[in-house]
């Protein structure tokens, strides 16, 4: 399939993020310091992996609201082996991503099994995560976290570049290996794209669906980890606001929420436009309550673009068959 | 449906028509409503036995109270529910019509009845908007509330500038605090008298039965003659001022319309807003609703809630109960649906 340059997913979003950030540097040359560009990056690290956790669910075709639920529990729980039981941050990190890996395992069975769909199985999981982290913090914070974590969560290793772009690139990298270049990917986005079909051509739907909400509980688990470097605290509140995020940013990118469709690259350039956005409300001191609003406003305006794209696509192979 | 069985039961002879009465009993007896029934009372013989404080009248007048506002956020999401959509942006409307009415009350010192009418016609408008835009962008109402949640909530947030207004007028308040024969709370009469209305519209009106008959199959419905735009968007409207009437409630509760009053983005409410429609009964893909049903949900959730609360077995974990007892809620619809499917009652 020859697919020309502009008519990709991530063609789009690429030049706006491009024009943005050259307008919004000739007016604030501030911008593109190496400060504010740290700042950026740092803020566009975390969103990234927020957004790769609700990516994959999408290219099934379903959704997971516990997202937030699943980061903010291996959040604590990251916070809470280190300071009660003094364990080392690399050891507590793999148990908390084990914890978001078990959980995602929870909601891809229920979803598999059950046939319910996965918006009701996901509202029900994230109100039981979402309670034991509650019920395990009494919503206080872990403040005890070692020095080294609080460094890898802000500092850089190469100004500007902070420590944590390298898991986002590794996951960026993983994610479209996975979806591009692996049979397991590519029955994923199978089964997104027409379910009956993929069952009919020999794949395991059952399976697929709990690989992909695994993989979604593995990254929000990460996110919620490099959250807590960042804000140097283990706070029960985190994951409470990612969920419009989490959509957005992969809309942005092109993704179809039918399923089936993804773009990583899209996907990311989603959260640096998102991020861009919010730094220039900050920069220009313009309400940054806006924000919501803002994001709101990029969601409707993404899905109907794609929607457009989807219908002029319709019209081409139809023009194109007869 | 039964009613249909019934009509050809009579002419096949006595044996057979005695089947179908059983087999009607039967059905009610497997009916969510009558599992519900079951439920609250055995949960309330349970609570009454371990804590006496239950069923003491303050108790009970709160309970009447919460579950009047958890009842109404309930019937707000099964109106668009029996569409075939959602409707993630209840808990935004309810926030913002709750404000716009105290503002209202406080910038303008309007008396609390064109007030509450003015949070209610926000309500709707807002709704409107939802549907407006699903129906007309052909998206699933998932991702067009999703946004519109955090649109709605990023606006009411900037013009108020997440600043609470407590000059409410004392009627309105005292209304809310109420005690009719000391356990009643008029609260609690306004969401049974907005659930016989709405019991009345899907059982009695031509456009309840478009509602459903446009939810259950939209192209269906569409040649038959409904107006099946139109009739997404109007239940989109209902569940704006279901909202709405939801978020004045808590106002007249508090005294004060407060932005926080649904958590981050109206988000706190989603759950309650699922669990009575889904522990009732309404079907997600459509077509059938149950307003005694989400009553009953709504209710049993709260009453599970306040139980819990009163013993006091750690408040912080109320919301991993609730989470739990959706799962088992679907779960046990699912049990329930296929057996009903393999004796064919269905």
């Amino acid at each position: 399939m020859s697919q020309k340059l502009w008519q990709s997913d991530w063609f789009g979003p690429f030049l706006v993020t491009i024009a943005a950030i050259v307008i919004v540097s000739l007016f604030n040359p501030s911008f593109l310091s190496p400060f504010n560009i740290q700042i950026l990056l740092l803020a566009i690290s975390v969103n990234a992996i927020i957004a790769f956790s609700q990516m994959i669910i999408i290219a099934i075709g379903q959704m997971n609201l516990s997202v937030g639920a699943v980061g903010g529990l291996a959040a604590i729980s990251f916070g809470g082996i280190m300071e009660v039981w003094g364990v080392p941050w690399p050891i507590a990190a793999a148990l908390a991503l084990g914890i978001g890996f078990l959980a995602g395992i929870a909601n891809g069975v229920l979803c598999a099994y059950t046939g319910i769909s996965a918006f009701v199985i996901t509202l029900a999981t994230l109100s039981v995560f979402k309670g034991i982290n509650l019920g395990i913090t009494e919503a206080q914070p872990f403040y005890e976290i070692p020095e080294t974590v609080k460094a890898l969560g802000n500092e850089t290793f190469l100004h500007p570049l902070p420590w944590l772009v390298i898991p986002v690139i590794l996951a960026a990298f993983l994610l479209w290996n996975l979806l591009f270049r692996l049979p397991l990917g590519r029955a994923i986005l199978a089964v997104g794209g027409n379910e009956h079909a993929a069952e009919l051509s020999g794949i395991s739907v059952p399976f697929i669906v709990i690989v992909a909400h695994a993989v979604s509980g593995l990254l929000a688990a990460l996110a919620g980890i490099m959250l807590v470097g960042r804000l140097q605290i283990g706070q029960p509140t985190i994951g409470d606001d990612w969920l419009i995020l989490s959509f957005a940013a992969p809309v942005i990118g092109g993704a179809i929420l039918t399923g089936g469709h993804v773009s990583v690259a899209g996907t990311f350039l989603g959260v640096a436009i998102v991020a861009i956005i919010t730094q220039v409300l900050v920069l220009f001191s313009i309400d940054p309550f806006l924000v919501q609003v803002v994001l709101g406003g990029l969601i409707l305006w993404a899905v109907g673009v794609n929607r457009l794209r989807e219908v002029r696509a319709h019209r081409k192979s139809a023009a194109g068959a007869r | 449906m039964i009613a249909s069985s019934r009509d050809s039961a009579s002419d096949i002879g006595d044996t057979q028509s005695e089947q179908f009465r059983t087999v009607a009993l039967l059905r009610f007896f497997l009916s969510n409503e009558f599992g519900l029934i079951v439920l609250v009372v055995i949960f309330a013989i349970i609570f009454s036995t371990l804590s006496p404080a239950f069923l003491s009248k303050f108790s009970l007048y709160a309970l009447g109270r919460t579950s009047a506002v958890n009842i109404m956020i309930g019937f707000s999401m099964m109106v668009v529910i029996l569409t075939g959509g959602l409707n993630l942006s209840v808990g935004a409307i309810g926030v913002s019509s709750a404000m716009f009415g105290g503002w209202l009350m406080q910038a303008f010192g309007l008396p609390w009845v064109p007030a509450v009418f003015g949070g209610l016609a926000m309500g709707a408008a807002l709704g409107a908007i939802n549907g407006i835009v699903i129906v007309q962008s052909g998206l699933h109402s998932f991702i067009i509330t999703l946004a519109t949640m955090s649109i709605f909530f990023g606006v009411m947030i900037f013009l108020t500038q997440a600043d609470s207004y407590r000059e409410i007028s004392p009627e309105f308040a005292g209304f809310g605090r109420m005690k009719i024969q000391g356990v009643v709370s008029p609260l609690l009469l306004v969401t049974i008298g907005v659930a016989v209305l709405l019991s009345g519209l899907f059982r009695l009106t031509s456009l309840g039965r478009e509602m459903l008959a446009a939810g259950a199959n939209p192209q269906a419905a569409e040649l038959s003659g409904i107006r099946v735009n139109r009739t997404i968007t109007l239940c989109h409207m209902l569940s704006g001022v279901l909202a709405g009437i939801a978020g004045m409630m808590l106002v007249a509760r508090t005294g004060a319309a407060i932005p926080s009053m649904a958590g981050q983005l109206g988000q706190d409410w989603l759950l309650p807003a699922f669990l009575g429609p889904v522990l009732g009964g309404t079907l997600l893909t459509g077509g059938r609703v149950s307003v005694l049903g989400t009553l009953l949900g709504s209710f049993l959730v709260t009453m599970l809630t306040s139980g819990l609360l009163l013993m006091q077995v750690g408040a912080f974990w109320i919301q991993t109960y609730l989470g739990l007892l959706l799962l088992t809620a679907v779960l046990i619809d699912l049990a329930r649906r296929r057996y009903l499917q393999r004796r064919k009652l269905v």
